[in-house]
């Protein structure tokens, strides 16, 4: 039960509440124009249907400035405030029902008129429930965050698809022939006002990227000629900005004001282009370089774009990717990868100065380059220009320069910087040196490369069958050139070589002028001339009575010497007197050799003419010889190994066949050494050591001796490595193991 | 049939007539060929003062049969410590 107090109590606050609303008005006129505020008030405010009369219809404005003004004295607003909020919320189903509607018939269609119906449709209802500006903030704000809040969780992911291509048709077009659309400012307006923009701004600047994106891949993937970035920024200002001004800058009032609002997102836009721009050019990076220099455009692109964005990593990743995929493997021509290595350097030069990602580029290529066993032969035969391609790896234009040796970085350079951050421990700072440079410096040593040189000197020296000077001129010109690459003490060699090839000539015509013969030789120093190897024909008849006096002569004319042929080498200029034609060819010796052997006796079995020639020649190269002569019609294979000359020639076979051109003895001469040769050739020297420890103190450990070797200058190779050479020297029955001790075969 | 040669370009070396191996001309495989005594270099090299061998880089034929370089045996005379000899037999060095 109450008691008296708390009665007391409960009047006190009615009479307080009762004297507040009454406004001490007598009776209760306070409270009943209280009421008629109340409902005055509510009835303005409520949300109502579209088609609803307009509240201002009814009453008079002053009548609701009265009343809110009552409520306020009352402080009853708080409690108008809920129950408007209370209204809309039980209102808000009609909305969410359009909402559904349209977005429906969006989902049906996919036409974005339908979005975009129902955004106006949205406006028309928020404009419609939106309170008089004169019933204060609070009133406003609160209604705008309920209204979006009912609004947002209405909104369908299929609203979100639709505004997100609504938003899009409003791009211009990629057509750079057509004008965009016509900016419809009023729908922004409509986004803007029920806060689509701000919810869904993510989403708007995605069509913005996206749009960007396409952009530059249309209209520049392939398009490698052309720097394509200035354009793309006109682009961007011409038809991009103008959208974003929409958005970005819609309550700017002066230009300033705009541009100061775009700043921020525009740089962010920039970004996004370039790295578009970026991610194409990186995918295409590996036909870019082997379209160079056509694509110096692109590359110039690409040097700016990873200024703007840091994708220096995911280049060097997808270049080396590509390489190992489309370069680096059996299927690929060595000189293929030669060409396609120095244009990745001269690219990467353009975008990359100081040469990391080059560096880290590079790595694998040379590593593998180290691996074929032709890449020596490719380079210097491109160095001295003998390439049937044509193209030379290296450019006309660039200086001759001596090969640059890898310096140490000078500090005192004031202009000296530190080395890019992104540089590997391993990066050397090479300064751009020319391509030939870092060609050779795939290897260790430039002798590899002089070694080459010489022999493909010796080869081209060779074929000069006639009398041609100038072609020995072209040859010098070619190493005086190299000459100041690799230096003239490396060069010495090729130096004797070339002044062998006068002497020959001026000794020829000294022996000539005594006593003429068909003979014309190359005498050779044969020290400085790489190995060739001696395969000792002798030649038959006429030729032996040729070289005889012509060692003659040359005795005469220099009694201190002597001359000794390689018979193997050089080539002949052959008439065949034959009973119903003549056959003029130029054969190699061995082939004039036979032929001359022919000339005796009809017929001839294959090792009878080897044995006539000496028996060193091998059956394969014989048989090659007779087969030439075969082909000219002159020989015929009689029984197998059994070879007839023809007198007559046999009707078919002449008239079959066109006496095709005889290949001239390409003298093949081994190339320069692979690197396994070369460790194999090491090895040798120390086999000396071995053979030398094995003698004194009978068998040893494997380990033994690898530790004994170890005091030899220069060994470096590990205990396996031994092994394996060890089991070499089993194989060829130099040594013996037993029990893990190793001994020299006894003899 | 007739083999009638035109043109013969043929290849050759040179060496050194050092009367030692003037009977085993064809001997094929004597390839390396003696060296210098003085600098180990064969004779149809050059000795290590010179670039060019052959007539430039000629041998010198001493008496006692041995034969060297000629530079290497002039530059070795011109020393006090030869006494004029012969380096590998101390014979008098006569030509």
């Amino acid at each position: 039960m109450a008691t008296d107090a708390l009665r007391a109590q409960v009047a006190a606050k009615w009479q307080e509440s009762f004297a507040r609303l009454n406004q001490n008005e007598p009776g209760i006129v306070g409270l009943l124009n209280f009421s008629r505020a109340w409902n005055i008030a509510r009835e303005s405010i409520r949300p109502r249907g579209l088609n609803e009369p307009d509240p201002s219809t009814r009453y008079d404005k002053s009548t609701f400035q009265a009343s809110f003004e009552l409520l306020n004295k009352c402080r009853r607003l708080p409690m108008l405030l809920e129950s408007f909020l209370e209204d809309m919320r039980r209102e808000f189903p009609v909305i969410r029902e359009e909402v559904e509607r349209y977005t429906l018939e969006y989902e049906r269609t996919s036409n974005t008129s339908f979005i975009l119906d129902l955004v106006f449709r949205l406006l028309e209802w928020y404009k419609r429930w939106l309170p008089m500006q004169e019933l204060g903030a609070t009133l406003h704000s609160a209604f705008v965050l309920s209204f979006q809040t009912h609004l947002f969780s209405a909104l369908t992911p299929t609203f979100v698809r639709g505004f997100k291509e609504l938003c899009a048709s409003t791009l211009p077009s990629t057509d750079p022939e057509l004008d965009g659309p016509v900016p419809n400012v009023e729908m922004w307006q409509a986004f803007e006002t029920i806060g689509l923009l701000d919810r869904y701004e993510n989403i708007i600047a995605s069509v913005g990227y996206e749009h960007i994106e396409a952009h530059v891949v249309t209209t520049c993937t392939g398009q490698w000629s052309e720097p394509m970035l200035g354009q793309l920024r006109k682009w961007m200002t011409d038809k991009v900005v103008p959208w974003m001004l929409l958005m970005y800058a819609r309550n700017a009032t002066t230009a300033d004001d705009a541009r100061a609002m775009l700043q921020n997102v525009g740089s962010r836009f920039d970004f996004h282009m370039a790295k578009t721009l970026c991610d194409l050019r990186t995918k295409e990076i590996f036909d870019i370089i082997i379209d160079f220099p056509d694509s110096s455009g692109a590359l110039q692109d690409l040097k700016e774009c990873l200024h703007r964005v840091d994708q220096r990593a995911s280049l060097v990743h997808t270049l080396r990717k590509s390489n190992r995929k489309r370069l680096l493997h059996p299927g690929a021509d060595t000189r293929l990868i030669l060409t396609q290595y120095v244009a990745t350097i001269k690219c990467l030069r353009l975008i990359d100065p100081p040469g990391v990602l080059l560096f880290k580029v590079a790595d694998p290529i040379r590593r593998y380059l180290r691996y074929r066993p032709d890449t020596i032969r490719c380079i210097v035969s491109n160095l001295v220009g003998d390439d049937d391609s044509g193209d030379s790896l290296v450019d006309e234009s660039e200086p001759i320069q001596a090969l640059q040796q890898t310096e140490l970085e000078d500090y005192t350079d004031p202009n000296w910087e530190p080395e890019p951050v992104d540089a590997g421990p391993d990066f050397r700072a090479n300064k751009p040196s020319d391509v030939i440079s870092t060609l050779v410096s795939i290897y260790d040593s430039k002798d590899l490369f002089v070694k080459e040189l010489q022999v493909l000197l010796a080869q081209r020296l060779l074929a000069i069958t006639d009398d041609n000077t100038e072609k020995v001129e072209k040859e010098r010109r070619n190493i005086e050139i190299l000459k100041i690459r690799f230096g003239e003490a490396a060069l010495q060699v090729c130096e004797v070589m070339l002044k062998d090839m006068t002497d020959s000539k001026r000794i020829d015509g000294h022996v000539q002028s005594q006593k003429a013969s068909v003979i014309h030789p190359t005498i050779i120093s044969k020290i400085f001339w790489p190995m060739l190897e001696a395969t000792g024909i002798i030649m038959p008849g006429q030729f032996r009575t040729f070289q005889e006096e012509y060692t003659k002569e040359f005795s005469a004319f220099k009694p201190d010497k002597k001359l000794r042929w390689l018979p193997h080498l050089g080539t002949v200029h052959l008439e065949l007197h034959l009973e119903d034609r003549t056959v003029k060819v130029d054969v190699p010796p061995l082939e004039a050799a036979f032929i001359e052997l022919f000339s005796q006796q009809d017929i001839w079995t294959m090792d009878a003419l080897i044995a006539q020639v000496g028996s060193s020649v091998d059956r394969t190269a014989a048989l090659k010889a007779l087969l030439t002569w075969v082909d000219l019609g002159v020989l015929k294979e009689q029984t197998e190994n059994t070879f007839k000359l023809l007198e007559v020639a046999e009707t078919v076979a002449t008239g079959a066949r066109e006496p095709r051109g005889v290949t001239t003895s390409a003298v093949e001469l081994p190339s320069a050494p692979s690197v396994q040769q070369q460790q194999a050739e090491q090895m040798r020297v120390y086999w000396k050591f071995i053979e030398g420890m094995l003698t004194n103190l009978g068998s040893l450990s494997i380990d033994r001796i690898q530790t004994m070797l170890k005091l030899a200058p220069g060994y470096d190779q590990t205990v396996e490595q031994l092994g394996i050479f060890m089991e070499a020297a089993r194989h060829e029955e130099l040594v013996v193991v037993r029990d893990g001790m190793w001994k020299l075969t006894p003899k | 049939m007739k083999v009638e040669v035109k043109h013969w370009h043929a290849v050759a070396q040179w060496r050194w007539d050092t009367g030692v191996s003037s009977d085993d001309t064809n001997k094929g495989d004597d390839d390396e060929g003696d060296v210098c005594g003085i600098c180990r270099v064969p004779y149809e090299g050059c000795c290590p003062a010179c670039k060019v061998p052959g007539d430039d880089c000629p041998l010198i034929w001493g008496e006692c049969s041995h034969v060297f370089h000629m530079h290497c045996l002039l530059k070795w005379i011109g020393t006090a410590a030869s006494k004029q000899q012969c380096p590998m037999d101390r014979r008098p060095w006569g030509e």
